[in-house]
């Protein structure tokens, strides 16, 4: 380990290059993975938040819960059947403020339930991004598709849907908007293994995410440049380290060839690799964690800490990994080619 | 009497098809605090039966015993074991380590071989080494800073060190001038015979033989 450190501390280039380059790319990995996260919350927050359990859309809807109508006959008796089951649609729409400025919102509505506000007729709770728009408690809101208004009662925080805000109306408001009765979906909370019911077919909330126009692909597209770039991190620690260890090939010959075990060398290197990434981590997971308190409001970045350590965790396997696999070369290594190199 | 020998060894070269052998059949008795000087014309096998000897490349036949063990039915942990703690070598160039100072080459070499030395015992017996080849006021210097001959002392310090059994020297003045290499090999001597160290040096260059207890010379791959 002391020959490790030593050899840091009289290339101090050498590796501050490394984990400079480490650090911008664990970084950027960190930045994009707070905007998928929070990309991610923006679109589904609303279904996030619910516990987990089972969404049932019918049969005929082919997986697209917009397509999707629970036969209501169906509906009350599943709603009797399990306890905190709840019938729900969300549908886009809009509503309009005082000034008449459009606002796009997710209109949710549902059977009574603990997992959403419960709202009376005309009344409206909305996402409280809608505060930022300068909408309060007792504005009075309305919809060219709606007879009446709406009054806001009150806001719910973190609660957006296909990257806008919800707005939780009563079914009866909801069913004279879309000129339908059925509800779309029937979430029944805490069954693991789904119960097959005639008609319908269940998707867990991860399973039901996807059903979201958009969500799937937005996901697939970030988390593929995610692990894209921890990939490139671990090849960066294999070109890095290999390069190194060509320069190294007659001292660790000379030191085999003095009796220095083989496994001492992989240590030295596991060692400067576990330093400069760690270094690297740390400062990364630092200034991205400032980042997320200091990013505008308008942007939707979630970074919880612990997103932050498992990917740090993956980074240090994958710079174990790139550095081993260029050690290999340690291995193959023979005294005599390095006494015959002449000196290093 | 003898501590080291080498009995009837053999050493083929292949290459695809091709195969050249070039020992064949080396006797060579060495004895405890003897310096014997290998001489001989550029291919003549001298330095491929010190690399044999000193555990750095396999004979094709014969035997190469340490202290009545033979050597080439050990494994190759066994033999890292011997070098690491009976052997010192010294080569035509220094290979110093670029990053350690003078005294942590020495240090490493303690720690390689596993000597019971405690941290301030080790830091003594560096000083000691350091003032035997004259070089305890570069001790915080870094290779890159050393003259060729000031290398080659350090080189020579790592190699004694641990206190070996055997010295094996590689043309160990062939880098240096006249001046400094009769000065390595005023220390190397000095050392060996102190030490009681055995010493089986390469050379070609016949100013050096005078500091030789014994001078055996090769020729198209045996001993003459």
């Amino acid at each position: 380990m002391q020959m490790a450190w030593k050899e840091v501390k009289k290339s101090k280039m050498k590796f501050l290059i490394l984990g400079s380059i480490i650090f911008l790319v664990s970084f950027l990995t960190f930045i994009i993975s707070g905007l998928a996260n929070g990309l991610s919350e923006d679109n589904a927050a609303l279904i996030k938040n619910v516990p987990n359990g089972q969404f049932y859309l019918n049969e005929d809807a082919k997986q697209t819960y917009n397509l999707s109508k629970i036969d209501i006959d169906q509906q009350d008796k599943l709603l009797a059947d399990y306890k905190g089951a709840t019938a729900m649609s969300i549908q886009m729409g809009f509503v309009n403020d005082t000034d008449d400025k459009q606002h796009s919102v997710a209109f949710v509505t549902s059977t009574d339930s603990e997992l959403f506000p419960n709202v009376k007729d005309n009344e409206v709770v909305l996402d409280a991004s809608l505060k930022d728009d300068g909408i309060k408690v007792g504005d009075i809101l309305t919809n060219n598709q709606f007879s009446g208004e709406f009054k806001v009662v009150g806001f719910a925080e973190k609660q957006t849907y296909s990257h806008a805000p919800v707005a939780f109306i009563s079914m009866k408001n909801y069913q004279e908007i879309y000129r339908v009765m059925e509800m779309q979906t029937v979430f029944i909370p805490g069954s693991d293994s789904p119960d097959s019911i005639k008609g319908l077919e269940s998707f867990n909330n991860k399973e039901f995410l996807n059903t979201i126009p958009s969500y799937g692909a937005e996901q697939m597209s970030l988390n593929m440049i995610i692990w894209f770039l921890v990939v490139i991190s671990g090849m960066l620690f294999a070109i890095f380290f290999y390069m190194m260890n060509v320069q190294k090939i007659g001292l660790y010959g000379i030191l085999k060839a003095i009796g220095v075990k083989t496994i001492s060398l992989f240590s030295m290197m596991w060692y400067q690799m576990l330093l400069i990434t760690a270094v690297s981590l740390v400062l990364s997971v630092g200034l991205s964690q400032v980042f997320s308190m200091v990013a505008p409001a308008g942007m939707p970045f979630s970074l919880p800490i612990e997103t932050s350590l498992l990917l740090s965790g993956v980074f240090l396997v994958i710079g174990f990994i790139g550095a081993t696999i260029s050690g290999f070369q340690i291995k193959k290594v023979e005294p005599l080619q390095a006494i015959q190199q002449g000196e290093m | 009497m003898a501590i080291f020998t080498i009995d009837d060894v053999e050493k083929t070269f292949k290459s695809g098809d091709v195969s050249e052998k070039i020992l064949k059949g080396v006797d060579l008795d060495l004895n405890e605090g003897e310096i014997t000087a290998l001489v001989g014309p550029s291919g003549s096998g001298k330095s491929t039966i010190l690399t044999i000897a000193a555990g750095l490349q396999k004979a094709t036949g014969g035997q190469v015993l340490f202290e009545g063990k033979d050597m080439t039915q050990m494994s190759q942990e066994e033999i890292r074991k011997i070098r690491s703690s009976e052997f010192g070598f010294v080569f035509q160039s220094s290979h110093l380590v670029p990053f350690l100072t003078v005294e942590d080459q020495l240090l490493l070499m303690l720690d390689v071989a596993e000597t019971k030395l405690n941290k301030k015992q080790q830091k003594q017996e560096v000083s000691k080494v350091l003032d035997l080849v004259g070089m305890s006021h570069r001790k915080d210097a870094y290779p890159s800073s050393l003259s060729g001959g000031e290398k080659q002392r350090v080189a020579i310090a790592r190699a004694i060190i641990h206190q070996p059994k055997m010295l094996f020297a590689d043309e160990p003045t062939a880098s240096l001038d006249s001046k400094r290499s009769k000065e390595v090999m005023e220390i190397i001597r000095n050392l060996t015979k102190t030490l009681k160290i055995t010493t089986l040096m390469v050379t070609h260059d016949e100013d050096m033989l005078p500091y030789a207890d014994r001078i055996v010379t090769m020729k198209d791959g045996l001993i003459e």
